[in-house]
């Protein structure tokens, strides 16, 4: 079990901030830009070719498996950026774009002279496909021939998978029942396959609707509703309950 | 001793001259060029951000049969309001749009990241990311949206809605008393990314 994938529902933090900037220091702009080309990038998209060099697929689920393998202390120490800037720098090295010798080096240079100025480089193509991949999405939608398994009003059971290194399923809703509140139309993929986790192809997904008196007996606020959407692979019918 | 509490006294200085190497290596090395980073953010500032949503909205507070179809099938809204290209573009292919009510206030949160529909509400704020929002969202959002000064009538249900597939929510929240007789551009100004998220309400323009 996962902290990152249990947060929902956990006790004894502190009150919220409610901090309305997005960006917090001048330097997350920048790794926020950085990884938003990276997926625009990544090879596997129907976009034109540049002449990046960008050759490894980066999605949102790469970002949010280093996330979620990081330790939980950690994870609550870090800000939000400051994960990504961790996460996104192993990645580079990890790849061979970059060793972990000359971003140290960069870096303390950076820090002896911060207005040192960037180089130069790079052509308009590039840029060009990072603005048509945010302009055009990339969508998960496909066709789907077959009937749904549940209906809208369908009393359902949440699975509970194997904890791998990435999920798209609230750890608070694992074993829980809930009622169908919207089948969407077709069918949506995920980034990548989560493995016995079970998600990756196209399959359908559901809104499902959860009591939190169920969720947390005795332990949550009156007068409530919590949705979640969930894809085919994270729903049971409910008579698999006696049977697991 | 542990020393997994302790931030190095020069972290901010630290985490920008990281960020700034890592910059300058993936442009020196033809991964982005020196302008990737401005033109991402240029194209938040002008094509995906908070301003497309507070359209919707105003338009919705306007015309009603505009804002039954921006809940029922919010793409179909989203396309005919004539939006800045990329309206419908990464993180907001699929987006779903649900109306506060007198009996019914909404809340969106993402208890697993930080799903955001970007294309209307441009980039997250701090708050929807923070883990302590994430976490008590789910359990006690009154409580919660109380710490953000909000106090929700105890006789409405609240509706917490948790983004963890590939569709992107927003609310629609309702329109202020006092409002009458703006236009729709002066309405859209009052319609907040915190009110399409549910952490507020729209207010009437303070006089």
């Amino acid at each position: 079990m996962k902290l990152q994938h249990t947060l929902g529902g956990l006790e004894g933090l502190d009150p919220v901030q409610p901090e309305l900037r997005v960006f917090v220091e001048p330097w997350e702009e920048r790794i926020f830009g950085i990884h938003t080309a990276m997926m625009a990038l990544s090879p596997q998209l129907n976009l034109p070719q540049t002449s990046s060099t960008f050759r490894t697929v980066w999605s949102w689920a790469d970002l949010r498996k280093g996330a979620e393998a990081m330790n939980p202390f950690d994870y609550f120490k870090y800000r939000y950026y400051e994960k990504w800037l961790g996460g996104i720098s192993g990645y580079f090295v990890a790849n061979g774009y970059i060793t972990q010798a000359e971003l140290d080096a960069r870096t303390d240079e950076y820090l002896a002279d911060p207005a040192k100025s960037l180089p130069s480089g790079g052509t308009s193509e590039v840029d060009d496909r990072i603005h048509k991949y945010l302009i055009d999405g990339d969508s998960p939608w496909h066709q789907w021939a077959d009937k749904p398994r549940f209906s809208v009003g369908d009393t359902v059971l949440v699975a509970d998978p194997p904890t791998v290194e990435h999920t798209r399923l609230p750890g608070y809703l694992r074993n829980k029942v809930g009622v169908i509140e919207t089948v969407y139309d077709d069918a949506f993929s995920y980034l990548c396959s989560t493995g016995p986790d079970g998600i990756g192809p196209a399959m359908p997904v559901y809104c499902v609707k959860f009591d939190p008196q169920h969720l947390w007996p005795g332990n949550a606020e009156p007068g409530f509703f919590i949705y979640a959407d969930l894809f085919d692979a994270y729903v049971r019918p409910v008579a698999d309950q006696t049977a697991a | 001793m542990t020393d997994r509490f302790a931030y190095p006294p020069d972290r901010e200085a630290r985490n920008a001259a990281r960020v700034r190497a890592l910059e300058a290596l993936l442009i020196a090395k033809g991964v982005i060029t020196n302008q990737t980073v401005d033109k991402v953010m240029q194209t938040f500032a002008t094509e995906m951000g908070p301003f497309n949503g507070a359209k919707l909205v105003a338009r919705a507070w306007t015309d009603d049969a505009f804002k039954a179809l921006l809940v029922t099938d919010t793409m179909a809204a989203v396309a005919q309001l004539g939006l800045p290209t990329g309206a419908a573009g990464a993180e907001g292919e699929h987006m779903r749009a649900v109306a506060n009510t007198p009996q019914v206030h909404n809340l969106i949160i993402c208890t697993l990241c930080s799903c955001y529909p970007w294309p209307v509400l441009g980039l997250p704020p701090y708050w929807y990311k923070d883990p302590s929002f994430r976490a008590r969202a789910a359990r006690e959002p009154r409580a919660v949206l109380k710490e953000f000064g909000l106090d929700v009538d105890p006789a409405k249900e609240i509706r917490t809605w948790d983004s963890s597939a590939q569709i992107r929510w927003f609310v629609v929240p309702e329109r202020p008393d006092g409002s009458q007789g703006l236009s729709e551009d002066e309405l859209a100004e009052l319609v907040t990314p915190e009110a399409m998220m549910g952490v507020a309400v729209a207010l009437p323009k303070a006089a």
